[in-house]
């Protein structure tokens, strides 16, 4: 099964923002017309214009599907009457778009190495085609147009296509990517039963027993897949972790009952869970502990209980009284039981047929309740989220913004920015990050927090003042502290709190001039423009590198003078062609951040020799500094959200994105930009997602 | 009754020094669960199994021995070895080639650490279905699971990344075990010695009176009945990969209604007056011989027979500043010829085997039975990868220490022909335990040689 790669399929180049094309973006990006500069990168500026016109043209003849959502979409909104009309005679022609250019370049151009005869790259066109002349693997199709596009295809050293050809097999290319889009069934996926993660864990306890001592951060680290940790079908659970679990369990509860007495001791007028009656909490009463089994159980298990569960519960309350013990120790029994039901430590989303793989089922709404709670707060559903539930509103789109608004303002919140961005944007890697004590004196542990601090209060800021996404490339403020401070040269900041600072985007501003994401990805010595420029691409560009070649053994015959600057060896490093596919891309984004050091302090110089933060782009565009890389970024702002959406959608369903789930990212995508771009835009159109709001089942054996 | 728990504030350093003499051969048969006494008796003791991985290869040519057979010389890296080289093989020319791209292109140290010790090729994947082989340790845990407290431990003195990717694609579940109890389910390391000696020595109750600790022990009973049959219940309402997961909690809590029968009183009482760091020590030799007299201790008391260590993660980028090594591992090992990073490697490499040889020692000095653990243990040391320039898996690095209670002769360097499987060697290694295999990931046949007996 083809995926989709981690942060996308297309890429949208900048330089298609003149008046007329604005209002096409969404559809350029679908269709993957990222080459437009990369085929009229020259001296031909002259010809642009007649040439794009020619392209946009034929797009919209040839993206039917495109076409139809928007027809659709302009009957939603009401408006929009110049869209064109997508009728059935393009649907046709979506289903078999012209491919003779397509096999023709194929055959020219690629055959030689990626054919019969030679498979380079495991590749074999010669035969992936079919009869008609079709290519039908989607994934296959976005690789191609990223090579060819980039003009790392064909290899330079081979005879090189005409502008024109090249313009015409895209085309095909595109179309035959746009068929394939059109052919795929409407698919919410499914999603692959959850247990509570760490954070999960201990938020959930806090917020079910008050429980806040963190009980789950003995238990082993959970692993990632598509990038969080929270993803069903990495989450595991070792022999180890059923252990931990059992255990925890009868801590939570001692800790959760002996809390209550306290309260009751001190005889505070609080909100009781287990202790709910009036009565001494030593003395046996049964119909008490009714009551708080029905008052917990619902909240833990996240859901109405069946009244077998019930029963099931209260054995454990009378198993300790029938051991002569009392009301406390019954309830911490019960609730010791509850922690360990698999209803409580996973997030079941049963259906009705789960081996049914065609009917689509909407969430029941506890489920999805909790779904939004966990990716709003990585915890349980409040009274008032489940409120909404009992009185079958939550789905009603006003009560749905309502709750979405009301929840990312709750400092329960503060989880996205802990787990959501601390993993998008791995600074939760500080915790592992060992700068050299020689090189970096100035880095402690103190330092160390700072530089999360800042980066979380600055993801939270935007979130809950709703601001723009943008802002996460060119924000002109930031949160320091004094050790901060003081690395980033800023004057009369006083003390470990924090301060919201206005700064000069030349030095910082955006998440590309903040400390915790400039040291995650510097070596324990110097700086990588490698590890940043992929940092950049993968989680802000919707621009992902293939992996290194497996064997590397090219670099063993790169002689490389040990002496030479970073710089001087990536550029021979790119001499060798296998290498330069990839860091012509990767590498100038790198430059760019070279004022900051491995720590991101500014330095003005390297090793006694003037920093050089210019690069050049594989298109020919130049720019330098990080002032100039945020404008790179905000001339790609469409591959930005893109990106950010897709690690958010796939955050929020805790599973990978798979092709059918591009529709679904699309609508996403320009419903955020319809809405300038504001943070609270892009939860809403996740929650009300195809996938984040239906399931279906999955087939019985594969 | 003292419980360690009740002692917070202590010196780490301290911990655990010297205290395989203070555990002798009559405690450690008290300490024995009763099911499994019959089976270590003075004379016939149990054979144990363990595995320690490095990542990112080594510095080849400064490893492998230039003479073979008996009397083989000890290279840079191998020399901290001198006082175990009658104890242990040199075992050069095993590959595990399965680890290589194979169309699937990079994410070679994410393969080197799946493959290691299942011998198959893992599913490329960001987290859906993934997939590589059952381990090696995880066949001869389970053939030994009714042996023992634990059927195996898992330990490592790396913990893994907390965001980002792994490697190349890879989930980070590859990089991050070398123990994978299902095709599906890796067994993620522990790399806490805290809670390693918690787990061994732990005891809950130790503070209440007969009565209460029974009663204790029965709540435990009733509520992993109800979790068994509740997650049971709950399978039958969901599609095949769900059930899947609760399998393995449903594993899980079989072992712990196991574990019941374990009387961890006795256990804690041995461990009486030892001493336990709060976290892990920032030294890193410190740390290491930290864990390996835990995994001596959990040989010692049988609570497991079969463990394995991650010295590092695959793909590691820790520096090694204990040995003037400031780089990270992985950016060094890719060294491109340059012979202060050559030099660096090597350092790093041999630090590990000086950690590895004070362990060797420690099993070599703990008597057990009619000899020393050692002598009734076969712990397999290497790397997925060979040379960490270029990725490669052929001609791994591979040591093989004791004699698997006189099943292996020791004190040879061995050389196999050129990319044997690896698989072949734990074909071996699953005999040894009782638990004759006859393919194992891309095995085909036994190895030769190391009986002592066939030449």
């Amino acid at each position: 099964m083809s995926r989709l790669q981690p942060c996308g399929l297309a890429g949208v180049e900048s330089g298609m923002t003149e008046p007329g094309f604005d209002g096409n973006l969404d559809i350029m990006q679908t269709l993957g017309l990222s080459w437009y500069r990369g085929v009229m990168n020259d001296e031909d500026t002259d010809r642009r214009k007649p040439v794009r016109d020619l392209i946009l043209r034929t797009i919209w003849a040839s993206s039917p599907r495109q076409a139809a959502g928007r027809v659709f979409l302009a009957a939603l909104i009401g408006g929009c009457q110049s869209v064109p009309h997508g009728g059935d005679a393009d649907m046709e022609m979506a289903a078999a778009p012209d491919s003779t250019a397509m096999a023709g370049f194929l055959e020219t151009h690629c055959y030689a190495c990626h054919g019969a005869k030679r498979q380079k790259g495991g590749l074999d066109f010669e035969t992936l085609i079919m009869n008609d002349g079709h290519l039908v693997d989607q994934e296959l199709i976005g690789r191609i147009l990223a090579v060819v596009t980039s003009g790392e295809m064909p290899p330079k050293r081979r005879t090189q296509p005409e502008v024109e050809e090249v313009q015409a097999f895209l085309l095909d290319l595109n179309a035959q990517k746009e068929a394939l889009l059109a052919g795929i069934k409407p698919d919410p996926g499914r999603v692959t039963v959850r247990r509570l993660n760490r954070a999960e864990y201990n938020n959930t306890v806090r917020d079910l027993l008050g429980v806040d001592t963190g009980p789950a951060d003995g238990l082993p680290p959970d692993d990632s897949g598509y990038g969080f940790d929270n993803n069903g079908d990495v989450l595991t659970l070792s022999p180890l972790l059923a252990e931990k679990y059992i255990e925890i369990a009868e801590d939570v509860a001692k800790a959760a009952v002996a809390r209550e007495l306290e309260d009751y001791d001190r005889s505070l007028d609080v909100h009781r869970n287990i202790l709910v009656c009036d009565h001494s909490a030593l003395v046996h009463n049964a119909t008490c502990a009714d009551r708080a089994i029905r008052h917990l159980a619902p909240q833990a298990y996240r859901r109405p209980i069946s009244r077998e569960e019930f029963n099931q519960l209260k054995h454990f309350y009378q198993l300790a009284i029938d051991h002569g013990e009392s009301f406390d120790a019954g309830m911490t029994l019960v609730i010791q039981a509850m922690l360990v039901s698999p209803h409580f430590l996973f997030r079941v989303e049963d259906i009705p047929s789960p081996n049914d793989t065609e009917t689509h089922h909407y969430l029941e709404d506890y489920h999805y309740a909790s779904r939004l709670s966990y990716f709003l707060w990585s915890s349980m559903p409040d009274e008032t989220l489940l409120s909404t539930v009992r009185s079958g509103s939550l789905r009603n789109p006003r009560t749905l913004r309502d709750q979405i608004e009301r929840m990312l303002r709750d400092p329960r919140a503060a989880a996205l920015a802990e787990n959501f961005a601390g993993q998008w944007l791995e600074f939760r890697n500080l915790q592992r990050s060992d700068p050299d004590p020689e090189l970096f004196p100035e880095f402690n542990d103190e330092l160390r927090e700072a530089m999360a601090g800042e980066t979380s209060r600055f993801f939270t800021a935007i979130v809950a003042e709703d601001r723009s996404v943008l802002d996460f490339v060119n924000a002109d403020f930031t949160f320091v502290n004094e050790p901060l401070a003081k690395l980033y040269g800023i004057d009369g900041i006083v003390g470990p709190e924090f301060q919201r600072v206005s700064v000069d985007p030349a030095f910082r501003g955006g998440l590309l001039g903040q400390a915790s994401i400039l040291t995650v990805t510097s070596y324990p010595t110097r700086t990588s423009p490698v590890l940043r420029g992929l940092w950049v691409l993968e989680n802000l560009l919707a621009s992902p590198t293939p992996p290194p070649p497996p064997d590397v053994p090219a670099l063993d015959a790169v002689e490389i003078d040990p002496g030479a600057t970073m710089r001087e060896k990536l550029t021979k490093h790119r001499e060798n062609v296998s290498c330069a596919s990839c860091h012509d891309r990767i590498d100038p984004l790198g430059f760019g951040l070279e004022n900051y050091d491995a720590i991101g302090k500014w330095r003005g110089e390297d090793n006694g020799r003037p920093v050089d933060s210019s690069g050049v782009l594989p298109d020919g565009s130049e720019f330098s500094g990080p002032d100039g890389l945020k404008g790179v970024l905000l001339e790609r702002k469409d591959d930005f959200v893109r990106c950010l959406a897709e690690k958010m959608l796939i955050y929020a369903l805790g599973r990978g994105l798979e092709d059918y789930d591009e529709p679904a990212l699309n609508e996403i995508v320009s419903e955020v930009a319809r809405n300038d771009y504001r943070f609270s835009a892009l939860v809403y159109e996740i929650v009300r997602s195809l996938p984040f709001t239906k399931l279906r089942g999955e087939a019985e054996s594969s | 009754m003292t419980s360690y728990i009740t002692k917070k504030h202590l010196d780490r350093r301290t911990f655990l020094r010297g205290l395989g003499a203070t555990l002798s051969l009559p405690l450690l048969d008290a300490m024995a669960p009763a099911q499994a006494a019959a089976s270590v008796s003075a004379s016939v003791a149990p054979t144990r199994l363990g595995f320690v991985y490095v990542p990112n290869g080594v510095i080849v040519p400064d490893w492998t021995p230039s003479a073979e057979g008996k009397g083989f010389d000890l290279p840079h890296i191998l020399e901290p070895l001198a006082s175990v080289r009658d104890n242990l093989n040199v075992a050069s020319g095993l590959s595990q080639l399965n680890a290589r791209s194979l169309g699937d292109g990079g994410g070679d140290h994410a393969r080197a650490s799946a493959v290691f010790l299942t011998g198959v090729h893992p599913n490329k994947t960001a987290g859906a279905d993934i997939r590589s082989g059952i381990s090696v340790d995880q066949i001869a845990a389970r053939h030994l699971s009714e042996q023992t407290r634990f059927p195996s431990l898992e330990l490592t003195l790396e913990s893994g990344k907390l965001a980002g990717s792994c490697d190349s694609g890879y989930s980070c579940a590859y990089s991050n075990s070398i123990s994978w109890r299902t095709e599906t389910s890796p067994n993620p390391p522990e790399g806490s010695p805290r809670a390693v000696f918690e787990r061994l020595f732990g005891d809950k109750y130790g503070e209440l009176n007969a009565v209460e600790r029974d009663r204790r022990r029965s709540y435990r009973g009733s509520i992993l009945d109800f979790v068994l049959e509740d997650t049971q219940k709950l399978q039958r309402r969901l599609g095949p990969t769900d059930r899947r997961k609760l399998d393995e909690y449903l594993y899980g809590i079989r072992l712990v209604e196991k574990q019941i029968s374990w009387n961890e009183g006795e256990a804690t009482d041995a461990a009486d007056g030892l001493e336990v760091p709060e976290s892990a020590p920032k030294d890193y030799a410190e740390y290491a011989r930290l864990m390996f007299d835990l995994q001596v201790l959990a040989y010692q008391t049988d609570q497991t027979r079969v463990v394995s260590l991650m010295m590092a993660l695959e793909g590691s980028g820790r520096a090694y500043r204990e040995v003037g090594v400031k780089g990270g591992h992985h950016q060094l090992s890719h060294h491109l010829g340059d012979e202060a990073k050559i030099a660096n490697l090597r350092s790093i490499n041999r630090y590990h085997m000086e950690q590895f040889s004070y362990f060797l020692e420690k099993m070599k000095n703990t008597e057990d039975g009619d000899g020393s653990l050692l002598d009734h243990s076969l712990i397999i040391y290497g790397s997925g990868i060979s040379d960490g320039n270029n990725h490669s898996h052929s001609e791994l690095p591979i040591l093989l220490a004791g004699n698997a209670g006189g099943q292996v002769a020791t004190g040879r360097h061995i050389r196999y022909p050129k990319d044997t499987p690896m698989s072949n060697l734990f074909l071996n290694t699953l005999e040894y335990v009782g638990c004759p295999t006859d393919t194992l990931g891309d095995s085909d046949g036994r190895l030769d040689y190391l009986s002592g007996l066939d030449g």
